[in-house]
């Protein structure tokens, strides 16, 4: 059984580490952090037209001061990776990326499953540093961590949400 | 109808009036003639990720409302991100400029066309997507008009500059880390 407090216990984990600004193309996963993030007056969110935006967007809040953090679905990885690469890899600017991940177990959608199988490897070859938590308890145990890494290393880190942990979308 | 303008003087025009504002500039040509004319740590030149110096410059413009961001795009890097200017008119920040150096080609690659060369303004695109003060300047004095808005009045503004073809002779210094870190310590210490 899947903690329907995922959300918040994902939400919280990037408040308390110091996040405010949000980007996103929402997804319908990812749309249960945006309810908590969006009702914390503390908290700007912003809805780009395209994932790629939220990522120049987000390195320009960092640049200011600000850390920021970009919540889509995976294929807005495959819409942002030359923006992650050339900018934010070669210039050292980190942000945090979370990623509902579609295409991959219990996907009932065959046009999700290429990008989803290619997610990992994408981040992977771009150097970034991702987790994927299955339960809530893993989450927790990883999520301070990670989000720590991305401002030490200065470069982005990466949550994907697979379905043991959101309960997916049921086709 | 072709421009007289050229990408140099119109920076030179600007670089003259700034004081402590933020200039993003984009790769290329944009940051190649901001770093000759009037290299200083609150620029921010961005060396790669192509159409996107409109969305660094209203992240920090997010960030940092207290200081104004001049962004400098190009017509072929902003037609890769138009989406840019709906967000822009969304959020609305008071301190954002976007100014686009408009020649109707594609300048560092050799030259191909644009759709501005066309039939596509960029004006009335952000007009489109709701920038309230969107304008294009074709002369020496239409550009200064439009500098004195965009350094005093409150924004969002997007200026549509139709500059002479023609690349900058030089070589950008790319020093991709060093002048981030120099850009962050800077508009912290602002």
């Amino acid at each position: 059984m899947t903690d329907p407090g995922w959300a918040k216990h994902l939400a919280d984990i990037l408040r308390r580490n110091g996040i405010r600004m949000f980007a996103t193309v929402p997804d319908y996963i990812v749309s249960h952090v945006l309810e908590h993030l969006t009702a914390d007056a503390e908290c700007r969110v912003v809805t780009v037209t395209r994932e790629e935006e939220g990522v120049g967007l987000l390195s320009g809040a960092w640049l200011g001061g600000r850390r920021g953090a970009l919540l889509m679905q995976n294929s807005g990885l495959g819409n942002s990776v030359n923006a992650l690469a050339s900018l934010n890899v070669a210039s050292q600017i980190p942000i945090v990326l979370v990623l509902s991940h579609r295409g991959d177990l219990g996907e009932f959608n065959p046009a999700q499953v290429p990008m989803g199988q290619a997610a990992g490897p994408i981040l992977d070859a771009l150097g970034i540093r991702w987790i994927k938590p299955s339960s809530v308890a893993e989450l927790e145990a990883q999520g301070d961590g990670l989000v720590k890494l991305a401002y030490t290393r200065r470069l982005p880190v990466a949550v994907l949400l697979p379905p043991e942990l959101t309960g997916g979308k049921q086709g | 109808m072709s421009a007289t303008l050229t990408r140099t003087a119109a920076t030179r025009l600007l670089a003259e009036r700034l004081a402590d504002e933020v200039v993003v500039t984009n790769l290329g040509q944009a940051s190649l003639e901001l770093q000759q004319l009037a290299d200083r740590p609150l620029n921010c030149y961005i060396f790669g990720s192509m159409g996107q110096c409109s969305s660094v410059g209203l992240g920090i413009a997010l960030a940092r409302p207290d200081v104004r961001v001049v962004c400098l795009d190009g017509d072929g890097s902003l037609l890769m991100n138009l989406g840019s200017l709906c967000t822009i008119a969304t959020q609305a920040p008071k301190n954002y400029a976007l100014v686009i150096w408009d020649n109707e080609v594609h300048q560092t690659t050799g030259g191909q066309p644009t759709a501005t060369a066309a039939r596509s303004n960029l004006a009335a695109i952000a007009r489109g997507a709701g920038v309230d003060k969107a304008m294009e300047a074709r002369t020496e004095d239409e550009l200064r008009g439009a500098y004195d808005r965009i350094l005093s009045e409150e924004g969002p503004f997007v200026v549509s500059v139709k500059i002479a073809i023609g690349r900058t002779e030089g070589r950008l210094d790319r020093d991709v880390v060093g002048f981030t870190r120099r850009f962050v310590q800077a508009l912290a210490a602002r």
